[in-house]
């Protein structure tokens, strides 16, 4: 499983300007696995806890809507992109330069969901 | 949420940390077990019993980190159905504390984690750096005296001191 969580990794980090790519648990906003290039002050474990927490609230909110279930999260800020994706516990996560392609990491954001279904 | 701090410097990195971290409960003790600060708690009889396991916990895992690993352990995390506790010592210019939090499904370990170490930089920039404010070790005869001390501070009445004795 491992292996396949880092493979899973690996082509999400693959994607022009992507600058970090996680695997969290939404319950614990723990890191499971990642592949991060960020500059120094900022790191995994705080991206982490607070992509878990977005992801957590995005779904309780859109539940209490009656919206159904979220499938992707994208929020957008003047120095980067965050996605994010999720089924059971798991939450995928990518952090991206404001230009890279969303499309393009959404796409693979749900290939990688479907890997680990 | 209240909050109340036996020493005025700590109390508002404590509130930041609990509003943050999104904690039903936090206490700030010794790890004697006597307690500094404390947030959400209504009763000192709570605040004093969590004090008390809280620095068993603590003395507990530290010595088991230390026979396992050569020191003590960072942190101890126990998840029950519902609530969650964090545990862990911070240290400070002014020495070692102890910071049990307690949460729930609303946060969670990362978030916690998270800004319990804003906690500690922010505890260790706010503590006062003169060595005359550094505190004198509570001798076991005083204990008693110093527990119902903090406890009356935090609670603001004779009554902690009442329940003791």
């Amino acid at each position: 499983m491992m292996s396949g969580l880092r493979g899973i990794i690996d082509r999400l980090s693959r994607q022009r300007g992507v600058r970090a790519s996680l695997i969290v648990s939404e319950h614990d906003g723990l890191v499971v696995d990642s592949s991060l290039r960020f500059g120094e002050g900022e790191n995994g474990e705080r991206v982490a806890a607070l992509a878990a927490s977005i992801y957590r609230k995005a779904r309780l909110s859109a539940d209490a809507a009656h919206l159904g279930a979220v499938s992707f999260l994208q929020l957008d800020s003047d120095r980067g992109r965050l996605c994010a994706v999720g089924r059971d516990d798991l939450v995928l996560v990518v952090v991206a330069e404001p230009s890279a392609n969303v499309g393009l990491i959404r796409v693979e954001l749900f290939k990688a969901l479907e890997t680990l279904a | 949420m209240n909050v109340a701090a036996v020493e005025s410097w700590i109390e508002a990195p404590l509130r930041r940390y609990v509003d943050d971290a999104r904690a039903r409960l936090a206490v700030l003790l010794h790890p004697s077990g006597q307690v500094m600060a404390q947030a959400g708690f209504t009763r000192d009889v709570d605040v004093m019993a969590a004090c008390a396991l809280a620095a068993a916990a603590h003395a507990t895992s530290g010595e088991l980190g230390r026979q396992l690993d050569g020191r003590a352990f960072r942190g101890l995390h126990y998840a029950g159905a519902t609530q969650q506790l964090f545990l862990s010592a911070l240290e400070t210019r002014r020495g070692i504390y102890v910071c049990l939090t307690v949460f729930d499904e609303t946060s969670s370990l990362g978030l916690v984690r998270l800004y319990f170490e804003e906690l500690r930089r922010e505890l260790n920039a706010a503590a006062p750096s003169t060595i005359a404010a550094r505190p004198t070790p509570t001798l076991a005869a005083d204990f008693e005296t110093e527990l119902n001390r903090n406890l009356a501070a935090l609670f603001s009445g004779p009554k902690a001191a009442a329940v003791i004795t």
